[in-house]
């Protein structure tokens, strides 16, 4: 299955904060593959997907981090207009809801590479396959 | 025109007033002894009975009453008169927890409409003014105090109650209040308000503020005159002895009359219970000489206060207490409502959090705001931006429900909030009230 895990990492709004945690990615080795932060006035939610999703979260526990693991779906999409509004309609259309998406660097020359925090996992995978969308595996990602 | 309301009292001799308050006393205790099973009992397992008490020299001999002693009483158990002689029920603004509900009969209504006539009077207040009370209304004792006050001094009286500060301005400037009586925080406000509509005070007629509920500083005291072009003044009371009124303050603005007649203060060691001498400061504790159906002996406000006899320039011997300069337990004066760091545990432990907390006082505009740093549990952060921000609304709102004020939460990660060894902080109060 095209399982894809997200670590989400609390990061309150102070100095200081955001570099504690990339520090201790750097140190235990962790290569950032996917990244996204939403932040309000007080604080911060760091969403990132990495290559050895366990250490990381292993690392920023030790760190004293707050730390949730969710499972997102990655699909890799034609680097062309239109395209992100596609697989948004496919999803629309089975009714599976999207509570946020990101992009992320495409290393394959002509594709865009798009993270869905959807809240139906299987759906979508199911309609976006369907809809001849190449979903990504999380082996995918670190190897890209 | 007298500038006292009941010159009698107001300037009667230290011994008639002794005498008063000897004979009042006297005849309280066995009103209470014999009607009050709760505070019977508190006597007799002290070993006192009311032959005991011969003057007010013996009232260090009775048991003091407490918050606590509010809570287990509840709602009856310190009512000392049928529920069909009184008229009226008021009551504090905080939780099912902290709850008091002091009953009045007429009589008590009467008296305490009494007090607050003599404050208005000792701000120069006549039936000739008009007098704008933007105190609340309803269970709170503010806005029917200074209400009832106002009515007995002959001022025509707008019950105007809080909030709507547009149309406070709009009735201040079409009716010509003279005196207004709020909170210090709304008086400031509507002041602000008053020069944002490009009005100067000028345009208005007040020429005085009876101002209570709340700590303020005589900065405070120093803006509010100078924005609204009148003389500030305190005022003094609680819901447990009945209201505004307790005591008041007089041209002098020195510290604020007591209404000892009617309310016997003493100043005690709040550590040992020991009655301190005049000057001393201490815990400030009353006894309610004439009240019939809500007569607390020796209640112990928590107020840190000094009382003094000195000579009086307005010619009031009443004694004067300062302004309360401090608390000494751990309660909080928000916009005017009594907040306890207890309660916000109270509510934490029922939403699910830990009660690692700190609470961040302060004073914006005028205006006191109140945030409370609260840890969540890994379990309870999310991906989600919606979820965390849902859930600090929950909180906020729950919180709101127990305190009767909303605060600001802001959930940080597990196990942020510095945690000590003795007694934890949970409380910064940036406001500095006691300066």
């Amino acid at each position: 299955m095209g399982n894809v895990r997200q670590i989400s990492v609390f990061v309150e709004n102070r100095t200081g904060k955001l570099s504690a945690i990339t520090e201790v990615l750097r140190e235990s080795g962790i290569n950032i593959r996917a990244l996204s932060i939403a932040d309000t006035k007080d604080f911060g939610i760091l969403r990132i997907v990495v290559n050895d999703t366990d250490k990381a979260c292993d690392k920023l526990l030790e760190a004293a981090c707050t730390v949730t693991v969710t499972e997102v779906v990655a699909v890799s999409i034609d680097d062309e207009m239109g395209s992100l509004s596609g697989i948004i309609g496919l999803l629309n259309n089975a009714g599976v809801n999207i509570e946020y998406l990101y992009s992320f660097l495409a290393v394959a020359d002509g594709k865009a590479s798009i993270i869905l925090r959807v809240d139906d996992n299987e759906k979508a995978r199911e309609v976006l396959t369907a809809g001849n969308i190449a979903l990504l595996t999380e082996k995918d990602i670190c190897e890209m | 025109m007298s500038k006292y309301w009941n010159q009698e009292i107001e300037c009667m001799s230290r011994e008639d007033m002794k005498k008063l308050q000897d004979e009042r006393l006297v005849a309280q205790v066995k009103h209470v002894y014999e009607n009050m099973p709760y505070y019977k009992k508190l006597m007799d397992e002290k070993g006192v009975t009311p032959d005991d008490i011969k003057s007010t020299d013996d009232l260090h001999k009775l048991p003091f009453l407490t918050k606590a002693d509010l809570r287990e009483a509840y709602p009856y158990g310190l009512l000392a008169k049928p529920l069909s002689e009184c008229t009226e029920i008021h009551s504090t603004s905080g939780t099912t927890g902290k709850r008091v509900v002091a009953f009045y009969t007429k009589n008590d209504i009467d008296l305490w409409h009494d007090c607050c006539a003599r404050a208005i009077t000792a701000v120069g207040g006549t039936k000739d003014d008009v007098c704008q009370v933007c105190y609340g209304y309803g269970l709170f004792t503010g806005g029917p105090g200074l209400d009832g006050g106002s009515h007995k001094v002959g001022c025509l009286t707008l019950p105007m109650s809080s909030g709507n500060t547009d149309r406070q301005i709009q009735f201040m400037m079409d009716m010509g209040s003279t005196i207004i009586c709020c909170t210090p925080s709304y008086a400031a406000y509507i002041g602000e308000t008053l020069h944002e509509m490009g009005y100067t005070p000028d345009d208005i007629k007040l020429k005085a503020g009876i101002f209570g509920a709340e700590p303020w500083t005589e900065e405070m005291r120093h803006e509010i005159e100078k924005l609204l072009g009148i003389k500030a003044y305190d005022i003094y009371g609680l819901t447990e002895t009945s209201g505004p009124g307790v005591s008041f303050e007089c041209e002098e603005q020195t510290g604020m009359h007591i209404n000892e007649d009617h309310f016997y203060p003493e100043i005690i060691n709040p550590e040992t219970g020991e009655v301190l001498p005049e000057g001393e400061v201490g815990e400030l504790v009353f006894t309610s000489l004439t009240k019939e159906a809500f007569p607390l002996l020796r209640y112990r406000t928590r107020d840190l206060c000094v009382l003094t006899r000195k000579k009086c320039s307005c010619g009031r011997t009443l004694v004067k207490m300062a302004k309360p300069m401090g608390r000494s337990d751990d309660m909080l004066i928000i916009r005017g409502v009594n907040v306890f760091p207890s309660q916000i545990e109270t509510v934490l432990i029922e939403q699910g959090y830990t009660p690692n907390y700190l609470i961040e006082v302060d004073r914006k505009n005028n205006t006191d705001t109140i945030d409370i740093n609260v840890e969540m549990t890994k379990e309870q952060f999310s991906d989600k931006m919606s979820d965390i921000q849902e859930r600090e609304k929950a909180l906020a709102e729950a919180m709101r429900t127990m305190l009767g004020i909303g605060p600001k939460i802001h959930l940080v990660s597990p196990k942020t909030i510095a945690r000590s060894e003795g007694k934890a902080v949970r409380v910064i109060d940036k406001r500095k009230l006691h300066g």
